[in-house]
C-alpha cells in the first residue's frame, strides 16, 4: 500500500549540480527565461554576480560580475518583464539595481543601512501586486526600509527601534497583501523571534508577535492577494503557518506549526503556481515540501462575537536530504512548475525537479 | 502504557535515554504497545545503537508506529533526491523531455524579445501608481491618508513605537480639522468587508507573452480561491484575467463559481460567451442547463441538455437532469402553466404545486455538496437565497423525496389499489415532513442526519417502507395494535432494532391476546420482528419468528428470505438453500435470492461432494396460486414447511460472546494482512469466517467484497455488498464495490445506479466518475440486450432497493461537478479492469505490460501473460528489468494458476527464469517468506508430475532457487 503511495508522491530530483568557486548566498531564477543568478563572495572578499543558463542537463555561465563587496540577497520582484532588472543588497548596507546587460553601472544605487541587508523583497513588478514597484530591504542595523526605484537616495517607508531601545537584527522581509493599488503590507522577522507586520496603507505597525526563536524566513503565499497565509521558519527548526484572512482584536492570526528538522530552515517558497504547497530548506542540506490544508470553516465566532481564525493542518509531500550544508537559499521558476534551484554553503547550486506537483 | 505505568523488574536495567525498560526493546512488547510516544521512544533509542544494533526489531517498530500513526514524525527519514531509478524509464523520459521543451520554447522566446527590445521604449510606460508620499493626487478618496504620509515623510525614520502609536485620525485632527472622512479606514483591526480589487489589469505596452503570464497567474489565483470557498474572490480574478486575455477555459469557470454564488445572470452570459468562442462545449452546455433550469427556462435547459446528448449520447448527468427537467416540466403544465417563467420562488407553501418541490431538489442537493466541501460555500449560498428560504427548500424537498419514495414503492401493487394507497402514504409523508421541520429548518449537518435516516428506510431490503405504509391503509388491526406496529416501524427505521422488537413483541401479544385475529398481520408482525433480529444478528430469534409467520403465512416472501438470510448466517447451507429455493419458486425475478441460491450451491459441493443434492431435505412445491400472487399474502393454503429442526440447533450457537470478539478481531486482521499482500483467496476465507462469528461487521463484508472483486468472482462480491448495503445504506465502499461487481457481471444498468449513489454520496470520488461514464458507454454498447437488463433491473428494485429519492435529488450534476480546472485533484485511478493480455512482441512491450500487472498485483492476467509467453523467450523479454516484486508476482501466478493445470509450463517458466539477467541478485534480496512462496510452488511440481521433466531436474533447479 505505501508503495502505492509513494509513487503517487511528488519526487524531488536533482537535474544538475554545479559547483562554484564562492560562498553562495542567494540564487534567483530570471524571468521569463531559462536562467538564473548567483549571488555570493568570494574568497578574497569581493561579491559575485553569476548568470547561468539552463541546457539540458548542465549550466552554463554567460555572465560573470565582480563587485567590490559580497552580496547577501537579490530580487526581480519590482521591475517589469521586459526590463528584468536585478535588486541586491550587500554587506555594506548598498542597495544596488542592476541592468544585466550592462552591469558595470548600476541604475539605480544607495547607501540604504548602516551594516549588511539581510533580506530583500520587491513587489509591483512582474505583473504581481498592483500600486507602484517597490522594494523592501532588511537590515542588521535594526531597521526595514521601503524604496522605491524612481525616488533616489531616501527611502519611502522606514521602520526602526525607538532611540535607546536594543536594536535587533531584521533578517527577513516580505511583502504582501498587494491586491490594489493602495494596500500593501511589510512583514519583518527579527533574530529575536519578533514578527512584525507594518501596513504601508495606513503607515502603522497592524500585528506582531513572537515565534521564541530567530526568524530565519517569512513569506506570504501570494503578494498579490488580499493576505491569505504567511510562513515564517525559525532557527531551532520549528516553522508557523499564520493564517492571515482573519485578525482577531487580541489574539491576531491563528497559526500552525510544525518541526521539520532539528536544524534552522533557512529559507521558505512557496510554489508560485499553487499557493498551498510550499517547500522548506534546512541548515542540515535536506528540503521539505508541504502541503498546507484548509479547515472547514476559515473562521469562527469567539465568545464575545468577534471573529477568529482557524489554522488548518500541514502535510509533509516529500522530504529529501541534498547536502551536509546549510542550503541557504531557494527559489521557484515562475514560469516551469515543479522546477526549483537552491543553492547551499557547500558551494553548490542545484537544479532541482519536482514531479507530479499536478497531481497534489 | 507511559513509562511510569510500567513496572520494573528486578535486575533489569533501564535504557541511558528515557529510562525505558529494556524489556521493552522486545518484538513482543513492540507488537502490543499502542502508545506511539512510547513507540517513538523505543525507536529513537532503537535507532541510536545505544543498546545494540538491532536493525530487524527497528523496522518492527517503524511497522508498528507506521500502523498506529502513519504521519508520525520519527517515521520522517533523510532520503536522498530521487534519480532515474525511482522512476519507470517512461517517467524518466517524459519529465526531461517535458523540461527540454520548456528550455526550447523559453530560448526561443529569449530570442524573439530581445529583438523586441530594441523595439520597445526601455521605460515603461507611463501608467504606474504615484511613489508613496509623492505629492501627485491620488485618483481616490484616499486624499487624506496620502497627504498624511506625505507629512510624515518628513519625520522619517520613524520608530516603531512611533509606527504603533500612529493613528490616523488623530494626525488628521492635528494637519486636518475636519478629520470625518478618514476615520474608520484607518483602523487597526477594521478590515474592508469585501477587498476592493480591480476588476481589469492594464496591459498597456505588454508582449503576448507576458499576456499570457498575467492571465494565467490571474486564472491560478481564481482557481485557488475557488477551491477554498471564496466564489466572490474566484469571480474577481476570473474578471481579472478574462480582460487582459479572454478564454473559454476562465469564462467556464467563472460561470461555475457564479453558479455557485447562485449569480444566474452573470452564470448565464459566461456560458453563452463560452459557447461563443468554442460552440458545442460541453461543460458550458451543461453549465448553462443548469442555469436555465434554475432560471425555470426549462424548455431551453431541455434543448441544452439535449445537445449535450447529441454530442456524448453517453453522458449519464445530462441523461439525469434532463429526465428531472421533462418531469417537472410534466408537473408544471397542469397546475401552473401561467407560472411560466416566474422568478425563483424560494419561498412556497409545502401544498403548493409539485413543480416547487421539485425545483428546490437541486438546490437542496448542490447546497449539500457544497457543504460538504467548504461550509464557506454554503454560507454564501445561504446568505444569497436567504436563510428561511432556505429552510423550506429543504423541507420541501424531503416531502417531494418521501412521496416519490413511497410512490415507488407502490408501483409494484394492483393499479386498483393504487390509488388509495398513494392517498396514504401521501399523508405519511406530510407527517414525516412535519416531524423533520425543525431539524431541517436548521442547518446542513442536521439536513445530512435527516437525509440519511431517510435513506436507511430507503434502503431497506424488504420494504419496510411499503410494508407500513400499506399495513396502516389495508388491514384490520385493532388500532392499539396497529399504533405498536407503527412506532415499530419507524423505530426499524431509525435504526433502533432492539426497542422495534419490543414494540413489535407488544404488538403480538395484544393481537394474540385479543385471540383468534387474521393471521395475516399476525404474520406481518411476526416478519417484522423477524427483521429486526436480523438487523441485530439474533439468528435463531429470526428464525423462530420467521417459523411462525410462515406458519400463519405459508409462502410469505418477506418471511422465507429473512429465514433463508439468518440460516445462511448460521451456516445452515441446506436449510437456506431450501428456503432460496422456495422464495425463488414463488418468484424466479429475486435476484437476492437467486445469487445466495447459487452462492450456496457452491458452498454446498465444496462441504459435500458432489452428492451434496441427496442429502438435502427435500425442497417444498409451491402451490401455483401462491406464485405471482406474492404481494397479496391473504388468501393462501398450503401445507407447512418442515422447519421444527431449525429450533432444535439454536444453542449450537450461543457462543462466549467475548470470545467470539476477540477471535473475530483476530480474523479481520489477518484478512487484512493477506489483502495488503495481493492473497485475495486467502483473505477471503478470513473474512468468511468473521463472518460466521458476527454478521453485522460491514467491513467484513466491504472487504470480502473486495477480494472477490480481485478474483473476479463478481456474483459474491455483490452478494457481500447487497449485504452491506441491507445492514447500512450509505455504505460508499459497498456501493462502489457493488458498481464494480455489477460491470463485471456486465450489469451495467445496475452498475451506473450504483456509481450514482457513490457519487451522490461523495461527489469527489473521481474513481467512480470515471467509471461511471466509462459504463454508460458499455451500457450503450449494450444496446439490444437493454431491454431485459433492465426489466431485471426492474424487478430486483422491488426486493432490494425500494426506490432511491436521493438518486432523484441528483440534480444537475454539471453543477455539482466543480469547476474541473479549479480542481485539478487526480484521484488516481484503480485498475479494476481485467488486463488484456496478449504475447508482447518485445522486451518493452513486455516491461509494460508487467508494470501494468505489478501495478494491480493481477495474478490472473499475469498468468494469462505467462501462458501465452514462450519460456525460452522470457529472458530476453525480461531482460535486465527483474525484480522482486516481478519475481514474486511470476511465483505466485504460477503457483495459483499454472502450475495445477499445466506443471510443464510452470517448470518451463521456472527453469528460463533462472537464467534472466539479474536473476541472482533478486533471489537474494527475497525475503523468507518469500522463500517459502517459492518452496510451495516446488512442492506443487513435485507432487503433479509431468512427462516435461523429471524429480532431478526440479531438485538440480531447486537448487539454483537456492532451497
Amino acid at each position: 500500500m505505501s508503495a502505492v503511495l509513494g509513487l503517487e508522491r511528488p519526487q524531488v530530483v536533482s537535474h544538475v549540480q554545479q559547483a562554484l568557486s564562492y560562498t553562495v548566498f542567494d540564487c534567483k531564477w530570471v524571468p521569463r527565461s531559462a536562467r538564473l543568478m548567483c549571488l555570493g563572495s568570494a574568497a578574497r572578499g569581493t561579491g559575485i554576480i553569476q548568470l547561468y543558463e539552463l541546457h539540458g542537463a548542465r549550466l552554463e555561465v554567460l555572465r560573470e560580475i565582480e563587485k567590490p563587496k559580497p552580496i547577501k540577497c537579490g530580487t526581480f520582484g519590482a521591475t517589469s518583464l521586459q526590463q528584468r532588472f536585478l535588486a541586491t543588497g550587500d554587506f555594506d548596507g548598498n542597495l544596488n539595481i542592476w541592468n544585466l546587460e550592462a552591469p558595470e553601472i548600476p541604475v539605480y544605487s544607495v547607501k540604504g543601512h548602516k551594516e549588511i541587508i539581510n533580506s530583500i523583497d520587491g513587489v509591483g513588478g512582474l505583473g504581481i501586486g498592483e500600486g507602484a514597484p517597490e522594494i523592501v530591504t532588511g537590515s542588521r542595523d535594526g531597521t526595514v526600509k521601503v524604496w522605491d526605484p524612481r525616488q533616489k537616495d531616501t527611502p519611502v517607508a522606514n521602520m526602526e527601534p525607538v532611540q535607546g531601545e536594543s536594536k535587533r537584527d531584521c533578517w527577513t522581509v516580505a511583502f504582501g497583501n498587494a491586491y490594489n493599488q493602495e494596500e500593501r503590507v511589510v512583514c519583518a522577522g527579527y533574530d529575536n523571534g519578533d514578527i512584525k507586520l507594518f501596513d504601508l496603507k495606513t503607515m502603522s505597525l497592524r500585528w506582531e508577535t513572537n515565534i521564541k526563536n530567530g526568524v530565519c524566513s517569512v513569506e506570504f503565499d501570494r503578494k498579490d492577494i488580499n493576505m491569505n497565509k504567511l510562513v515564517a521558519t525559525s532557527l531551532e527548526g520549528k516553522f508557523h503557518v499564520f493564517d492571515m484572512r482573519t485578525q482577531h482584536p487580541t489574539k491576531g492570526f491563528a497559526s500552525v506549526s510544525e518541526k521539520a528538522q532539528k536544524s534552522t530552515i533557512w529559507q521558505v517558497r512557496h510554489l508560485p503556481q499553487n499557493r498551498d504547497i510550499f517547500m522548506t530548506s534546512g541548515g542540515s542540506g535536506s528540503l521539505h515540501l508541504w502541503k498546507y490544508e484548509y479547515p472547514a470553516q476559515r473562521s469562527k465566532k469567539d465568545s464575545e462575537g468577534s471573529e477568529m481564525g482557524v489554522a488548518g493542518s500541514l502535510s509533509l509531500l516529500q522530504n529529501v536530504t541534498l547536502s551536509t550544508q546549510p542550503i541557504s537559499s531557494l527559489d521557484w521558476s515562475p514560469d516551469k512548475k515543479g522546477l526549483c534551484v537552491c543553492g547551499a554553503f557547500d558551494q553548490t547550486v542545484r537544479v532541482l525537479i519536482v514531479t507530479k506537483l499536478n497531481k497534489i | 502504557m507511559g513509562d511510569e505505568s510500567v513496572p520494573y523488574f528486578l535486575g533489569e536495567g533501564t535504557t541511558k535515554t528515557y529510562q525505558i525498560p529494556i524489556s521493552h526493546l522486545d518484538y513482543k512488547f513492540i507488537e502490543k504497545c499502542t502508545d506511539v510516544k512510547h513507540l517513538e521512544k523505543i525507536l529513537r533509542v532503537l535507532r541510536s545503537g545505544e543498546e545494540g544494533c538491532y536493525p530487524e526489531l527497528t523496522l518492527a517498530c517503524e511497522k508498528r508506529i507506521e500502523c498506529l500513526d502513519p504521519r508520525s514524525r520519527a517515521l520522517r527519514k533523510d532520503k536522498p533526491a530521487a534519480t532515474a531509478s525511482d522512476f519507470t524509464a517512461e517517467e524518466w523520459q517524459a519529465i526531461n523531455s517535458e523540461l527540454m521543451s520548456w528550455l526550447s520554447e523559453m530560448n526561443e522566446d529569449d530570442k524573439k524579445s530581445q529583438l523586441l527590445r530594441t523595439d520597445t521604449p526601455n521605460e515603461r510606460p507611463d501608467n504606474l501608481p504615484p511613489i508613496r508620499c509623492s505629492s501627485s493626487c491620488p485618483p481616490t478618496n484616499q486624499n487624506k491618508n496620502l497627504q498624511n504620509k506625505q507629512r510624515s515623510k518628513k519625520n522619517i525614520p520613524r520608530d516603531y513605537s512611533e509606527w504603533d502609536k500612529f493613528d490616523v485620525e488623530k494626525e488628521c485632527s492635528k494637519i486636518d480639522e475636519d478629520c470625518e472622512e478618514s476615520n474608520s479606514k484607518a483602523r487597526f483591526f477594521c478590515r474592508p468587508s469585501l477587498p476592493i480589487i480591480e476588476k481589469k489589469i492594464d496591459t498597456t505596452g505588454m508582449t503576448k507573452r507576458e499576456k499570457i503570464f498575467i492571465a494565467t497567474r490571474e486564472k491560478e489565483k481564481g482557481n485557488e480561491a475557488f477551491a477554498t470557498g471564496d466564489y466572490v474572490e474566484a469571480v474577481t480574478y476570473y474578471t481579472r484575467s478574462l480582460s487582459v486575455i479572454p478564454t473559454a477555459a476562465v469564462y467556464n469557470n467563472k460561470a461555475q463559481a457564479e453558479i455557485k454564488l447562485q449569480d444566474w445572470d452573470n452564470a448565464l452570459q459566461d456560458c453563452e460567451k463560452v459557447l461563443d468562442m468554442e460552440p458545442g462545449n460541453i461543460k458550458a452546455l451543461m453549465r448553462r442547463a443548469t442555469v436555465h433550469n434554475h432560471l425555470q427556462n426549462y424548455q431551453a435547459a431541455i434543448e441544452d441538455l439535449n445537445e449535450v446528448l447529441s454530442a456524448e449520447p453517453e453522458n449519464s448527468m445530462a441523461k439525469k437532469s434532463l429526465l428531472e427537467i421533462e418531469e417537472k416540466l410534466k408537473g408544471l403544465k397542469p397546475v401552473s402553466e401561467p407560472q411560466g417563467k416566474g422568478k425563483k420562488i424560494l419561498i412556497e407553501e409545502i401544498e403548493d404545486s409539485e413543480s416547487g418541490e421539485g425545483r428546490e431538489e437541486n438546490t437542496e442537493e448542490r447546497e449539500r455538496r457544497g457543504g460538504d466541501k467548504s461550509c464557506g460555500a454554503a454560507a454564501a449560498a445561504r446568505a444569497a437565497a436567504g436563510e428561511p428560504a432556505m429552510g423550506n427548500a429543504h423541507r420541501k424537498s424531503h416531502g417531494k423525496g418521501k412521496a416519490q419514495q413511497d410512490r415507488d414503492a407502490h408501483k409494484h401493487k394492483d393499479s386498483a389499489e393504487n390509488g388509495g394507497k398513494k392517498g396514504a402514504s401521501k399523508k405519511k409523508s406530510e407527517k414525516h415532513l412535519s416531524d423533520h421541520e425543525g431539524e431541517v429548518n436548521g442547518y446542513l449537518c442536521s439536513d445530512e442526519k435527516s437525509e440519511s435516516a431517510e435513506a436507511e428506510e430507503i434502503s431497506t431490503p424488504h420494504g419496510e417502507g411499503s410494508q407500513s405504509a400499506g399495513g396502516g391503509s389495508s388491514t384490520s388491526l385493532p388500532p392499539a395494535a396497529a399504533k405498536l406496529k407503527s412506532e415499530g416501524n419507524e423505530l426499524f427505521k431509525s435504526g433502533q432494532f432492539g426497542e422495534a422488537v419490543l414494540k413489535y413483541s407488544e404488538a403480538i401479544e395484544y393481537v394474540t391476546g385479543l385471540g383468534e385475529q387474521s393471521p395475516d398481520d399476525l404474520s406481518i408482525l411476526y416478519s417484522n420482528r423477524a427483521a429486526c433480529y436480523l438487523k441485530e444478528g439474533n439468528c435463531s430469534d429470526c428464525i423462530q419468528d420467521c417459523n411462525r409467520a410462515l406458519e400463519l403465512q405459508p409462502f410469505s416472501l418477506k418471511p422465507l428470505l429473512r429465514r433463508a438470510m439468518a440460516n445462511e448466517s448460521m451456516e445452515r447451507y441446506r436449510q437456506a438453500y431450501i428456503d432460496y429455493k422456495t422464495v425463488l419458486q414463488i418468484d424466479s425475478s429475486i435476484q437476492a435470492a437467486n445469487d445466495s441460491a447459487n452462492r450456496i450451491t457452491k458452498t454446498l459441493i465444496d462441504q459435500d461432494g458432489p452428492s451434496w443434492r441427496e442429502k438435502l431435505p427435500p425442497i417444498p412445491v409451491v402451490p401455483a396460486a401462491a406464485q405471482l400472487h406474492r404481494w397479496d399474502g391473504g388468501s393462501l393454503t398450503s401445507e407447512n414447511k418442515p422447519s421444527t429442526t431449525d429450533i432444535n440447533r439454536e444453542e449450537e450457537l450461543q457462543m462466549n460472546c467475548e470470545e467470539a470478539a476477540e477471535k473475530f478481531k483476530r480474523l479481520k486482521n489477518e484478512g487484512n494482512d493477506f489483502v495488503k499482500m495481493g492473497e485475495y483467496e486467502e483473505a477471503a476465507n478470513k473474512y468468511s469466517e468473521c463472518m460466521k462469528l458476527n454478521t453485522e461487521e460491514c467491513t467484513v463484508y466491504t472487504n470480502r467484497a473486495l477480494c472477490y472483486l480481485k478474483l473476479y468472482k463478481y456474483e459474491e462480491a455483490k452478494q457481500d455488498c447487497d449485504h452491506v448495503l441491507q445492514i447500512e445504506d450509505s455504505n460508499i465502499k459497498a456501493f462502489y464495490r457493488r458498481a464494480l461487481a455489477h460491470k463485471g457481471l456486465q450489469n451495467y444498468q445496475a452498475s451506473a445506479d450504483d456509481f450514482n449513489k457513490v457519487l451522490v454520496i461523495d461527489p469527489n470520488v473521481v474513481e467512480a466518475q470515471k467509471e461511471l461514464e466509462e459504463v454508460t458507454q458499455l451500457l450503450h454498447l449494450d444496446s439490444s440486450a437493454e431491454d431485459g437488463s433492465q426489466q431485471a433491473h426492474g424487478k430486483k428494485i422491488t426486493i432490494q432497493e425500494v426506490s432511491d429519492p436521493a438518486e432523484r435529488g441528483e440534480g444537475p450534476l454539471a453543477a455539482a461537478e466543480g469547476a474541473e480546472e479549479a480542481e485539478p485533484k487526480a484521484v488516481p485511478r484503480r485498475s479494476s479492469q481485467k488486463l488484456r493480455v496478449s504475447e508482447p512482441p518485445n522486451a518493452y512491450d513486455f516491461g509494460q505490460i508487467i508494470n501494468a500487472l505489478n501495478a494491480s498485483k493481477d495474478k490472473a492476467a499475469c498468468a494469462d501473460l505467462l501462458t501465452t509467453t514462450d519460456p525460452k523467450t522470457l529472458p530476453v523479454l525480461l531482460s535486465n528489468k527483474l525484480e522482486g516484486e516481478i519475481l514474486l508476482l511470476f511465483i505466485q501466478s504460477l503457483e495459483h494458476y499454472i502450475a495445477g493445470k499445466d506443471p510443464g509450463l510452470a517448470y518451463q517458466h521456472l527453469f528460463y527464469l533462472s537464467k534472466a539477467k539479474r536473476f541472482k541478485v533478486v533471489l537474494a534480496l527475497l525475503s523468507k517468506n518469500e522463500k517459502e512462496e517459492v518452496q510451495h510452488l516446488f512442492d506443487l511440481l513435485t507432487e503433479s508430475q509431468s512427462d516435461q521433466y523429471s524429480l532431478e531436474d526440479l531438485e538440480s533447479l531447486k537448487k539454483v532457487y537456492e532451497l
